[in-house]
């Protein structure tokens, strides 16, 4: 394996990219329901991670020497849901049964409907806990080669179960368990600065006993390198943190740093417009929002909204 | 270590450990997780037999049941131990979505529970571990009645798939049991027969339960006593038809009586059979350090609390059949 994608692998990284973002906005539009902000800052991460980096079997999803990743920011879950349907777990077209009842997706993560997700999660700060026990289970199998993936957001490492986790995971000598911290800036309700300041950053986790790499999380090559030194040139006895640098909402400008974009689903004119944009800052073919003819969901209760 | 009997009691706790250990050679993908309680909760005995197959996490009790998810969904069959304090409080979030949502197979035992815990006081006695467990969609809740049935409950606890959380008591009880008894997840047992009163006991309260029974009988009340380690899912029919036969009950928990066991058999009564029922278990106190038996007469939760108890839904039975 190299460490350096050739210039067909990124653009073919690039392109899935994009349409992570793409049909996360299709859905939560779709849905009216979900957290672009979130979605848009680890398409980059999730692509990288599924269509470069992890051994998986999309058509063996319980393959016992499989990668995991866990997704402890389970409210990204259209940027991994687009993810797992492009990578061929279920059809691009059930995306759009996302946070409808009886559905394969569910607004938070739920193991047990969604072929590929590895467990369930929606409180933050628990899934590196998740991640470790999944970690030391492999040690304890001698599965030498398989790694576990959690991805964290910026503000939910301010949990305190994060750092049990962390501290668990350098004691344990968990050197096939990787990080990666989504530090896209925002949390719900305004800058994480501003709300709770979490630096100095790579310095916590390396007190807690961790291997810290940083990276741009939206340059592809930066990532696809970072994560080939995960695997190949950093495990020597301490788990990895790999915070990569991004930028919440990225891919549409009214979205990027704006918490307000947080959690909230635009209405299909919105949507198209922020699609259209999105095709011309990723160079490809116009394109708007696919359902822009079909009513908008709206809730109903006692014949009220 | 010696099996227990009249001159050698086990305490629950010692015969927890035991059963861990007799478990672990039949199923290896048992694995004991601790928060640094190993001696206090008896999975000590474990950590000695399977070395290997114990992992400590430290004081950190969301991390051991989020350890305990991900090591379910390698395969293993996790049981991470702590008091059922930090269970039901701490690592609360942890129980229900790492673990009860996706449904894995985690078997949680609850050490330290209800009033005799040692003099810990309020922070360490818990008391509401039963109606907060019980209120976890597919998580299982048992609270064993003596050694023998403790050993039951984690025998079927293996043979069954999901999550579990049983009690621990910290107590040497009397045996109830014979050895070889099996346990049945929505089944009680009928322990003493009788056409008076019902007498429905959970955990360690079925003892004190019998022994209410012992003095109502000195009156010429006959009780049947009804022991239910199986609190979710409960005994419905059992409930049914006890009650169908006494007219009255009485329901004893070792916790409080909002939301767990004494709750569970009042809702069954009121949408099948309504009949006058009273709780026995702590009513809505924190439980301070004391001796054991200052704190069950505190909180009227003695042989004697159960019979008055009894002797009033009697007479409230009486009263309604003449008005109606």
């Amino acid at each position: 394996m190299n460490p350096h994608l050739t210039l067909e692998e990124h653009e073919f990284l690039e392109e899935k990219a994009y349409e992570i973002r793409r049909l996360s906005l299709e859905m939560i539009c779709y849905s009216q329901w979900g957290h672009i902000g979130g979605s848009f800052s680890m398409a980059e991460l999730m692509a990288v991670l599924y269509f470069h980096e992890m051994r998986i079997e999309p058509n063996n999803p319980r393959w016992d020497k499989r990668d995991r990743l866990i997704l402890s920011k389970a409210h990204g879950s259209p940027a991994l849901y687009a993810a797992l349907a492009l990578r061929g777990y279920f059809s691009v077209e059930q995306l759009y049964s996302y946070c409808e009842l009886g559905g394969i997706l569910e607004g938070h993560t739920d193991m047990k409907r969604t072929p590929g997700l590895e467990s369930s999660g929606g409180p933050l700060g628990m899934g590196l806990s998740v991640a470790v026990g999944m970690a030391v289970g492999l040690r304890l199998k001698e599965d030498p080669r398989a790694r576990v993936y959690c991805i964290l957001g910026d503000g939910e490492i301010q949990e305190g179960n994060v750092w049990e986790a962390a501290m668990s995971a350098a004691h344990y000598k968990l050197d096939n368990l990787v990080a990666v911290i989504d530090y896209n800036k925002t949390m719900a309700k305004g800058l994480v600065t501003d709300l709770m300041g979490i630096e100095p950053l790579a310095a916590k986790w390396a007190s807690f006993g961790w291997e810290v790499l940083e990276v741009d999380g939206h340059d592809i090559p930066a990532v696809a390198h970072t994560l080939y030194q995960a695997r190949w040139v950093k495990p020597h006895g301490q788990p990895i943190a790999i915070i990569a640098h991004t930028v919440k909402g990225k891919g549409v400008e009214m979205a990027e740093f704006n918490y307000k974009w947080h959690t909230h689903a635009p209405d299909p004119q919105t949507a198209d417009q922020m699609l259209r944009e999105m095709a011309i800052t990723y160079r490809r073919p116009e394109q708007g929002y696919s359902r822009i003819d079909e009513p908008v969901k709206k809730e109903t209760f006692y014949g009220g909204e | 270590m010696a099996e227990s009997s009249p001159l050698n009691p086990l305490e629950m706790r010692d015969a927890f450990g035991q059963t861990l250990i007799e478990l672990g050679k039949r199923y290896p993908e048992i694995l004991v997780i601790d928060a640094d309680l190993n001696t206090s909760s008896k999975t000590v005995l474990f950590k000695k037999a399977f070395p290997d197959r114990f992992i400590q996490v430290g004081i950190a009790e969301q991390n051991l049941f989020g350890i305990a998810a991900g090591l379910a969904l390698m395969g293993f069959v996790p049981f991470p131990s702590t008091f059922a304090a930090f269970t039901s409080r701490r690592a609360l979030d942890q129980v229900a979505i790492s673990i009860c949502y996706p449904k894995l197979n985690v078997k949680i035992p609850g050490s330290y529970v209800g009033l005799p815990t040692s003099r810990a006081g309020a922070s360490h006695n818990c008391i509401e571990d039963l109606a907060i467990m019980r209120a976890l969609p597919s998580m299982r809740v048992a609270d064993p009645g003596d050694n023998a049935d403790l050993r039951a409950i984690m025998e079927t606890a293996m043979e069954t798939d999901g999550p579990v959380y049983f009690r621990v008591t910290r107590l040497t009880l009397d045996d109830i049991f014979p050895a070889g008894h099996r346990f049945e997840w929505g089944k009680g047992v009928i322990v003493r027969p009788g056409q008076d009163v019902s007498l429905f006991g959970t955990g360690m309260m079925t003892s004190l339960c019998l022994r209410a029974a012992d003095l109502l009988a000195g009156e010429g009340i006959q009780a049947e006593v009804i022991h239910m380690a199986s609190i979710k899912p409960i005994d419905r029919d059992l409930i049914v038809d006890s009650i169908s036969r006494t007219g009255c009950g009485v329901a004893a928990e070792n916790a409080t009586i909002l939301g767990g066991f004494g709750s569970a058999v009042a809702e069954v009564l009121a949408e099948t059979v309504p009949a006058p029922l009273q709780r026995i278990g702590v009513r809505d106190q924190w439980v301070d350090s004391g001796g054991i038996d200052e704190l069950f007469t505190l909180h009227c939760m003695q042989p004697e609390n159960i019979a008055d108890a009894a002797r009033a839904v009697i007479k409230t039975k009486r009263a309604f059949t003449i008005a109606t």
